[in-house]
């Protein structure tokens, strides 16, 4: 049976389960790590799907469509850094709203734009394309998956070893954490919290952004109504149980991704779509049942 | 508040609407929104005035009341759903999920149980209330036990109550003379009636009106209502003071959920009368429900005003939609921004006098019992 599972096949759906998440959940971190609760990346993620799709088609250029996803995603989560850094706000509140305004949005931007409800598909967008690493993608097995990638799962991957040594070697990441842990004390030694939060939360809507543009043009090529589907939470967990550390993050985010790519094998197998599904989902509790951190901080957050 | 009987009557009331609904953040986010709406509508080409007026025409004149109205009613139990943990600080977003598996628990109940109607409906909407209230029990636990916070647990549960009942009206209990993933419809025995009022609204209203004002009254005058407040407004004071704050999280989650699930119910039994996978999930009362909780700072009799509100602004988006060619989700926009702008602690400043019910830096207190609200007010 496991033999039958672990192939490239698997490994290339794990792969395609596994970008979008940590793109958004290296978002989160950055946001967590400058002490900005981020729980809007479902919606930042949709909107990212969105203008990825409406950019491409725009222009007939799938990087059009990359950019425009960076930006739309940045804009909007704007609103959450204006709604809690500069107003005081309820950064759960807040992020609901968004998550909704996302939705809304984009279905409301469907239909009036493109005149379809549900989903646009037209052969006007271009999606990205894979290519390949020389030589490293010819290795057996893993090649292909993880070696002939679209520029933004290459991308994905380079960034965690980057915003790891961004985050705990360079002075700017030191700034941000400082902001994150002891914001008074950054203060005082002339950082600007407000400037960093802002930009932490711009980071997170650029990722996420980034996270929809890999699922609209990556994964497939076409926008549907709602098409992040849960994926912007289970990044919002996969902070939490990386504890907001890229290594852990991409640990985190590699069980949902491979939770995925087996229940998608399972369901070529027969299993019924809605179990597997659920998959994801259901691994996710439970690894945070294993886990048994002292979620801490969401508990003070949400003051029980 | 002591200052009010010693002002003439004509002058407290002016008092109470200007303060009351000119200077609330809820008014001042409602007329944001509707600008904000102006803005959407205009660049995408067409007339504010004229979608405006198909959305209030829509909303109130003819059966567009009789819509409003009905749609009102899931979102409203939806909203006090939600209100009753969020009043102790805790946030159920997994309305959903209760709803969808207290839905078909409901609806099994109604189709399969052979009897008059005055025990089928009963018995199903208490099945729906129970197996929602188990939903919602997983995440009560898993923070009472695990420490896992009900925010995350609660969210992620909604799939999977998606899967199950998805699964469950697929196989063991698919009508098969449909293509469709749905059970069979609900025998008349089951469904719940409609009342000669507003040209045929559920039955359900009554059950509405009462959920309410129960609530309402708990809120107020109980023991439970004063400790939930107070742990809203400081779990740890409220610990120190004795408040068993463990057992009032499970105890105000069961609630949650048990409302949800009866809505759920409600939602199949008393209007579509077929449990269709991705009905109820698509319908979005719950998250609906979650916005007007917010809007209506968990306050029972606000929230029934707020679902009002929203629900006049979900059926006048439809009309809209069908006169005009604005998609209706406009209405979802407007309703989220409503929300934004309340978090964000927008107020218009009418007032010259004192007495804010925002602090000074015009932050609103969007999950904990204002300040200057004695607990029994609430």
């Amino acid at each position: 049976m496991l033999s039958g599972l672990l192939d490239v096949a698997l490994l290339d759906s794990v792969m395609r389960a596994l970008i979008p998440i940590l793109l958004a959940a290296l978002g989160g971190m950055i946001c967590e790590r400058a002490g900005v609760f981020q729980i809007s990346l479902e919606g930042l993620m949709l909107i990212g799907a969105f203008a990825a799709v409406a950019g491409s088609f725009a222009v007939g250029s799938a990087l059009v469509g990359v950019l425009t996803a960076a930006v739309a995603g940045a804009l909007v989560s704007l609103v959450l850094a204006y709604g809690t850094v500069t107003r005081g706000g309820d950064a759960i509140v807040l992020g609901v709203a968004i998550n909704l305004l996302a939705l809304g949005l984009t279905s409301f931007l469907i239909a009036q734009l493109f005149g379809v409800r549900g989903v646009f598909q037209d052969p006007g967008i271009v999606g990205l394309q894979r290519f390949a690493i020389p030589v490293l993608s010819d290795l057996p097995i893993v090649g292909s998956a993880l070696f002939r990638l679209t520029p933004i799962a290459t991308l994905a991957l380079l960034l965690v070893p980057v915003l790891w040594v961004w985050l705990f070697r360079s002075a700017s990441g030191t700034r941000l954490r400082g902001v994150g842990e002891r914001p008074e004390a950054a203060a005082t030694l002339g950082v600007n919290p407000v400037r960093t939060k802002y930009l932490a939360v711009a980071a997170s809507g650029v990722l996420a952004g980034l996270a929809g543009a890999q699922l609209s043009l990556g994964n497939v090529v076409q926008f549907s109504e709602n098409m992040s589907s849960g994926r912007g939470w289970i990044a919002v967990v996969a902070v939490l149980l990386g504890r907001a550390h890229p290594v852990g993050v991409l640990g985190a985010c590699l069980l949902f991704g491979v939770a995925e790519g087996i229940g998608f094998r399972l369901q070529g197998q027969g299993l019924p779509s809605q179990i597997t599904d659920a998959l994801p989902f259901v691994v996710t509790l439970i690894a945070l049942a294993v886990a048994r951190r002292r979620f801490k901080r969401v508990l003070e957050l949400t003051a029980a | 508040m002591s200052d009010t009987a010693t002002v003439p009557a004509h002058r407290r009331l002016r008092q109470r609407l200007v303060h009351g609904l000119l200077d609330s953040p809820g008014a001042t986010s409602i007329i944001l929104a509707l600008l904000v709406g102006v803005v959407m509508i205009a660049v995408t080409g067409n007339s504010p005035v004229e979608a405006y007026t198909a959305m209030v025409q829509g909303a109130f004149s003819g059966s567009g009341l009789r819509n409003t109205i009905a749609r009102s009613l899931p979102i409203i139990t939806m909203g006090v759903a939600l209100a009753i943990p969020f009043r102790a600080g805790i946030i159920n977003l997994g309305g959903e999920g209760q709803m969808v598996v207290g839905g078909l628990a409901g609806t099994l109940v109604a189709i399969e149980l052979d009897a008059p109607s005055f025990l089928v409906i009963p018995a199903a909407l208490v099945t729906g209330a129970l197996a929602g209230a188990v939903w919602a029990a997983l995440s009560a636990y898993g923070q009472t036990w695990l420490q896992l916070p009900i925010l995350i647990t609660s969210l992620l549960l909604n799939y999977p109550a998606r899967a199950l009942t998805g699964y469950l009206v697929r196989f063991p209990f698919a009508d098969p003379t449909v293509t469709s993933s749905s059970t069979v419809p609900v025998p008349p025995s089951g469904q719940i009636p409609k009342l000669p009022l507003f040209g045929g609204v559920s039955a359900f209203i009554l059950a509405v009106l009462v959920i309410v004002a129960v609530v309402s009254i708990v809120n107020r005058r109980s023991v439970p209502g004063y400790e939930t407040a107070m742990s809203g407004a400081n779990s740890r004071f409220s610990r120190y003071g004795g408040v068993d704050v463990t057992g009032q999280t499970v105890t105000t989650m069961l609630f949650s959920g048990a409302i949800a699930g009866m809505t759920g119910t409600y939602l199949v039994t008393g209007e579509t009368m077929r449990f269709l996978d991705g009905d109820l999930v698509a319908s979005q009362f719950a998250w609906t429900g979650l916005l007007v909780t917010l809007l209506a700072r968990h306050r029972p009799w606000t929230i029934l005003a707020a679902g009002v509100f929203f629900a006049a602004l979900q059926s006048g988006g439809l009309a809209m939609q069908r006169t005009t060619d604005i998609p209706w989700q406009l209405s979802q926009v407007l309703q989220a921004v409503v929300i934004v702008a309340i978090a964000s602690g927008f107020v218009l400043r009418w007032r010259r006098d004192g007495g804010a019910p925002v602090d000074a830096t015009g932050r609103v207190e969007t999950e904990r019992p204002t300040d200057d609200a004695p607990v029994g007010e609430l």
